[in-house]
């Protein structure tokens, strides 16, 4: 790709290719593990919840190479219980420790360390702690965690209801009970988890007395180290977070989590470098999951197919604790607040709860609740048209908020500023040629002994969260903006320090993308740092779709600051007016008069004060800026997804055929990067529609801790996804930028599980949960062919 | 704990030798006792191939093995592939496509393609996907790896 500006906007090859490509990125295990490291391992509990007994370490001490093994009365001495400071009504606060003391509350909870001196003793020792658990009768599943004879997951929470919320406009109840039709459905999702590839991992390095550096897999280096600061009551300025290199995170990273504060508080007691690696059973029995969730729906509407009113009665597994930073509210918020998306539905109710049970707990998994969430309100859109024997589509296109009609303010109050809902859909209807599939479709859906189908999911995509829209949902302590500083150094090169971390979303190609536009100079000479507080202004981080957004805009901001220093020094160099500087490829010139100019590093030489120039009178020297962002509320994004796929009639297999996405995220800054967000995404998504499940027993026993039976999808799951893009710049956000990071996930979801149940119509079989897996499928097909009989 | 013995192999071209326990995994050896750690680890239990190597020309995942009973075997890794200056034909067909995101299972995926392609230069896409089946990546959905690999398959066809 040949570099002419404007940058933003072109498929500019990554950066990062090259050292990742070679093997030489940097994970948290590659990085050089120092003599005499202390390696610990995590005796997890083998019981959904139980009162610990006792803990009989002596044997594991008496291995050769374990320095000591600890429980969590030890623990509690270096970290005090963490909490997720969440302010919302009807919100249950309560605390964690990092290892279990008393009780354990989900199968897979830490109930002591091991210290050793290599990774495989701590495997040893882990074996050699002798646990005595009385185990109790556990709330494993969903259904019934709030019936008063469940178990109770704490003390302090009656009927397992942390929290609890609801919300009514004030016609709602007219409008509902004056419709002519109403459907009613609950819609079941499965639970699932980010799963990366590589799974956490830190490593604590003690320096200069109570310093300490800590490095770990995490998506959100600032946030961690004021925790870590809090929670251990250690001086902030003297714990440095940062970031290697992230085998993915998808929002499992987002979290910080108690093997976090555990190896940085031993590190700091023993005075010794401390690390620990998570092995993939820790990963799927520990990591946040996601998706526990059950939608029960009411939606009202007229001959015409126009929503009247929604009801939302909703309800997500919260697990056994809430995690920090965002506490157990943002899936069940999430889900009740987004549900109304792209349709102009004036009349809402919901109630919503979620609840404690003695299972993982739950977190930001990409696209929080919109899978379910459009699950449901997409699921009611085809179940309206088909009780009213109208196209999907048109019913969708007569509830759409019509572009002209932007901006918006839903009946939350979400503000859409610009997007494109009508002209998505239109666009992905062509590209897969919705038309031509419909007419072709036989109305008992089988071709070639395959029931074929095809599905819309339209929807809204919450990105770029600022300091109100955490605000509004009771996350007090999450900031909201984030920061650039912008340095043009004394040779003229751009440096550009962000507060995000990457976990492979391409940010040291896109962010000079954006810096070198902004400060008029070539994309070769920017160079972005992240991912380290010490060098990094404070920011909110990477989850939640937010990079683009706030980093761009901070980036932007801080850029313009030094672009209005370098001009004026220019213009007195030169002696001209500010206003007629022009700054551009890397040199500042008098407009119209191009050879009439300095180039950067003549202008940083005079900043520095290298040469015999002098500054403005009142400038000061140097050439940085600070700046923040704080975007609005939300920023909007955009998209339509639509999926044709084949269901096989004898085993239930799902083959998708075609898939097209038509998204909105506004100004795209790299398309070839967005592309492959979407991509990745709508991979997940089909993952989760048609695989992907974690599987409690009774006993609050997860099933399938490994990669064999927790199924990801593979190559031959996925199609080749067409993707184009509509651009609705937004006004409300410096750059114009939406995010992107979760929309493929979130389309994916509900365009996959309305292209089965539209394959399955002719059969009368009622799709209303996932994983749809083949066993489940060919299972529905026979029941209700015997029944046609 | 046993004693550890000593444990040679041909990596890259170039005989290596260390000392380990008999019961350390072959990616740990090359990670951490051979420093080569561009193969990755993502399960330890041979599902998601981010440890593929080549073990005698065939692909294998080094969490499977154990370093001692390939001793004397001529191992493959991702660090073996592009020159100082210049990536391999693959490398550079995945940079061009954007065949990958975060990279953790990307060494994976490289080996498991120069094998493919050795054994069938002029693959479909059924036959890249098939292929591919045995490494699992979680950001990229594939097409672009899928892209990735036909083009790859291209450029070193046409450079014989």
């Amino acid at each position: 790709m040949t570099s002419t500006v404007p940058y933003i906007g072109q498929a500019m090859l990554r950066r990062e290719d090259d050292y990742l490509l070679r093997g030489q990125g940097h994970f948290i295990d590659d990085l050089p593990t120092p003599m005499g490291t202390l390696h610990l391992g995590f005796v997890l509990s083998p019981h959904a919840h139980a009162r610990i007994v006792a803990i009989d370490t002596s044997p594991a001490l008496a291995l050769d190479g374990v320095v000591t093994v600890l429980t969590g009365d030890d623990l509690a001495k270096h970290v005090k219980p963490i909490v997720a400071e969440i302010e919302f009504p009807g919100y249950h606060p309560h605390g964690r420790d990092v290892i279990a003391r008393d009780k354990v509350r989900f199968v897979g909870e830490a109930v002591a360390v091991v210290v050793t001196r290599s990774p495989y003793l701590a495997q040893d020792a882990i074996e050699l702690v002798e646990v005595e658990y009385d185990p109790l009768p556990a709330a494993a599943k969903l259904e019934g965690a709030n019936a008063p004879d469940a178990p109770q997951v704490h003390d302090t929470i009656p009927n397992n209801t942390i929290f609890q919320g609801d919300f009514t406009t004030p016609d709602f109840e007219a409008a509902f009970s004056g419709a002519t039709h109403v459907i009613r459905e609950r819609f079941r999702s499965g639970r699932v988890g980010g799963v990366p590839l590589e799974p956490r991992g830190c490593l604590a390095l003690p320096e200069h007395g109570d310093n300490l550096v800590f490095y770990s897999s995490t998506q959100v280096p600032h946030l961690a180290r004021t925790a870590l600061a809090r929670f251990m009551d250690h001086p902030e300025s003297r714990i440095r977070v940062i970031v290697p290199e992230v085998g993915g995170g998808f929002g499992t990273k987002a979290q910080i989590y108690p093997e976090e504060f555990t190896v940085a508080a031993l590190a700091l007691h023993f005075r010794q470098p401390v690390k620990w690696i998570q092995d993939r059973r820790e990963e799927l029995l520990t990591d946040i999951h996601a998706r526990d969730h059950i939608y029960d729906m009411e939606i009202a509407f007229d001959d015409q197919g126009i929503v009247q009113a929604l009801r939302g009665d909703i309800t997500t597994n919260a697990g056994a604790y809430s995690t920090l930073p965002f506490g157990c509210t943002l899936e069940t918020t999430g889900g009740a607040r987004m549900v109304v998306g792209p349709y102009r539905i004036t009349n809402y109710a919901y109630q919503a709860r979620a609840l404690a049970t003695h299972t993982a707990p739950s977190g930001a998994y990409r696209g929080v609740a919109q899978p379910t969430c459009f699950m449901a309100i997409e699921g009611l859109m085809d179940r309206i048209a088909r009780w009213l024997e109208l196209d999907p589509a048109e019913v969708r296109l007569r509830n759409m908020v019509p572009t002209a009609e932007l901006p918006w303010v839903n009946v939350v109050g979400v503000r859409y500023d610009t997007g494109s809902f009508v002209e998505s859909l239109q666009r992905a209807m062509e590209l897969i040629d919705y038309k031509g599939f419909r007419q072709s479709q036989p109305a008992n859906r089988l071709v070639n002994g395959k029931y074929r189908g095809i599905g819309i999911a339209s929807f809204t995509e919450v990105s770029g969260t600022g300091s109100p829209g955490w605000r509004a949902r009771g996350l007090v302590r999450l900031p909201g903006f984030d920061s650039g500083l912008v340095t043009v150094e004394p040779t003229g090169m751009v440096t550009a320090y962000v507060s995000h971390a990457h976990g492979g979303q391409g940010h040291y190609t896109t962010f000079a993308q954006v810096v070198a536009d902004a400060l008029g100079t070539n994309f070769e000479d920017v160079t972005i740092i992240e991912g380290d507080t010490a060098t990094t202004p404070y920011g909110t981080n990477t989850f939640a779709s937010r990079s683009a957004v706030t980093g761009g805009g901070a980036l932007i901001r801080a850029a313009t600051k030094v672009q209005d220093k370098m001009r004026r020094i220019a213009a007195h160099i030169l002696e001209a007016a500010d206003e007629d500087i022009v700054i551009e490829a890397g040199r500042a010139h008098v407009a119209g008069v191009p050879q009439h100019g300095l180039s950067f590093m003549e202008i940083a030489e005079t900043a520095y004060s290298m040469n015999n120039y002098t500054l403005p009178e009142g400038e000061e020297f140097g050439l940085e800026e600070n700046d923040y962002y704080d975007p609005p509320l939300v920023t909007m994004a955009n998209a339509a997804h639509i999926v044709q796929l084949s269901v096989d009639a004898e085993d239930g297999r799902v083959e998708i055929e075609d898939y097209a996405v038509v998204h909105d995220c506004g100004r795209l800054i790299n398309p070839m990067i967005v592309d492959g967000q979407i991509h990745g995404g709508a991979a997940q998504g089909i993952g989760e529609a048609l695989m992907e499940e974690f599987i409690y027993d009774d006993e609050g026993q997860l099933q399938n801790a490994t990669l064999l039976d927790y199924l990801l999808p593979t190559a031959e799951d996925v199609p080749l996804f067409k993707v184009e893009h509509i651009q609705s710049p937004s006004i409300d956000t410096v750059g114009g930028f939406k995010g992107v990071g979760e929309g493929g996930l979130i389309g994916a979801v509900p365009a996959v599980l309305n292209a089965v149940a539209d394959a399955l119509a002719g059969l009368d079989i009622n799709i209303n949960r996932k994983p749809l897996r083949p066993n489940l499928l060919s299972n529905l097909i026979r029941e209700a062919r015997r029944k046609a009989v | 704990m046993s004693e550890k013995v000593e444990i040679t192999l041909t990596v890259n071209g170039q005989k290596r030798s260390a000392l380990a326990e008999p019961r350390m995994l072959l990616a740990d050896f090359l990670r951490h006792e051979l420093g080569l750690r561009g193969t990755h680890i993502g399960c330890e239990h041979g599902v998601c191939g981010a440890c593929t190597i080549l073990l005698d020309g065939r692909t294998a995942r080094s969490c499977l093995h154990f370093a001692i009973a390939v001793d004397g075997a001529v191992i493959d890794t991702v660090e073996g592939m592009a020159s100082a200056d210049n990536l391999h034909p693959i490398q550079e067909a995945f940079h061009q496509n954007h065949a990958l995101q975060c990279g953790y299972c990307t060494s994976g995926f490289l080996l498991t393609t120069l094998e493919f392609l050795r054994r069938n230069p002029d693959p479909d896409e059924a036959e890249i996907r098939r292929a591919l089946t045995n490494n699992l990546c979680r950001c990229t959905g594939y097409t672009n790896i899928v892209k990735a690999v036909a083009a790859a398959a291209a450029a070193m066809r046409a450079a014989g």
